[in-house]
């Protein structure tokens, strides 16, 4: 089995006392602690401002335990790119910002979808998961 | 300024023919600027449980009225739960982002979408006698005299559950608490669950003169266990 591990760290003196937060799981097979995710898809990719498209492109089996892991590279701040899921907005993820969510697949509409916005934008991702719906040639 | 950063590390020796490590730390700073993000939620969790399985239902993390829309907002969602095949389903409005299992956790960006907030105005009218009342939201207001502006603002002085309040004269203004299609007022028909009384049977009523429905909003976070026995997970919000 592979063990792939996932670590976040968030700190901050925002608040009176300094905080700081860490969390680590081992990306596992849906509902199992014996089997860890085995498949991979890893990318970079420039996007030009205004173009949106599928970051996901093949269909990843749905409702399993697939992570996705999206940085932007753009080194200015203002320059970002919009997030959405089945054209529902989640968020913006400006210059330097990465994102590591769940991805539930569910249905065919379900892509994770990209719109760079103020330039174009260099994208990191990784989704680890299960298994992939291949489409034939 | 403050400072705050998040710091993802994904490695693995034994994925790939190569050991992957990837790390990246991010420095949490307001939209489109190097000035860092000013506010937060603390870190908070709660334990959920229901009656049974039929009756799970999913708690609102956090509710994009009460946040900017379109800002640099994040936000991280632990589940803290040990049982493997337990997971929350995270849900941003209607849509899934998927589901965390046992010991899983995400950090994502948050658009915060809200809708628009229900809004109705009402006005002390008539002649309103000491020992009159209007009841609305389980508020009671009392009239302490014969005076019309005097009423309205005793009722804007009440802190309501649901709504929030401003007065000018004898008019009140009320605003919902949360963005959403609740049908208490549109446009211009009479609120529901309000409630006069008019001892003095001097036509002291509290129409409604204006009013406009509101909007669901569109990106409230929520969480949805998949079991009825405890779950817990924790979750944290850093905002503009």
């Amino acid at each position: 089995m592979a063990t792939t591990t996932a670590a976040v760290t968030l700190t901050s003196d925002l608040l009176s006392d300094n905080m700081s937060v860490t969390a680590s799981t081992t990306c596992m097979k849906a509902g199992t602690t014996a089997d860890g995710l085995d498949q991979m898809e890893y990318g970079l990719v420039e996007i030009a401002t205004g173009d949106q498209f599928d970051l996901i492109c093949s269909t990843p089996t749905a409702s399993k335990g697939t992570k996705l892991y999206v940085k932007n590279h753009s080194v200015d701040e203002t320059y970002y790119v919009e997030v959405m899921i089945d054209a529902q907005d989640i968020g913006r993820l400006y210059g330097g910002d990465w994102m590591f969510i769940p991805a539930d697949f569910h249905d065919a509409n379900a892509d994770i979808e990209i719109t760079a916005l103020t330039g174009t934008n260099k994208i990191e991702y990784a989704l680890f998961h299960e298994g992939t719906a291949l489409t034939a040639s | 300024m403050a400072t705050t950063t998040a710091t993802i590390t994904i490695s693995s020796t034994d994925l790939l023919t190569d050991e992957l490590a990837l790390s990246s730390t991010a420095s949490l700073t307001t939209a489109g600027t190097s000035t860092g993000v000013t506010q937060a939620s603390g870190l908070s969790r709660k334990t959920t449980s229901a009656a049974s399985a039929a009756v799970i239902q999913a708690s609102v993390l956090y509710r994009s009225a009460d946040y900017t829309a379109n800002g640099a907002n994040k936000v991280y969602i632990k589940n803290a739960s040990t049982t493997p095949a337990e997971f929350f389903t995270v849900q941003i409005d209607q849509e899934v982002i998927g589901r965390l299992y046992a010991g899983d956790w995400m950090f994502m960006p948050w658009i915060a979408t809200s809708g628009t907030k229900e809004t109705f105005v009402v006005s002390a009218t008539g002649t309103v006698a000491a020992g009159d009342s209007w009841d609305f939201d389980g508020v009671t207001t009392v009239s302490a005299d014969a005076n019309l502006n005097n009423f309205a603002a005793a009722v804007n002085a009440k802190t309501y559950p649901n709504w929030t309040t401003a007065v000018s004269s004898a008019a009140v203004t009320f605003t919902a608490r949360y963005a959403g299609a609740a049908g208490v007022v549109t446009g211009t028909t009479a609120i529901t669950g309000d409630t006069v009384t008019d001892l003095a049977d001097s036509n002291f009523t509290m129409p409604i003169t204006s009013g406009a429905a509101g909007t669901r909003s569109e990106s409230d976070i929520t969480v949805k266990p998949s079991v009825h026995t405890e779950m817990t997970y924790e979750c944290m919000l850093i905002h503009e």
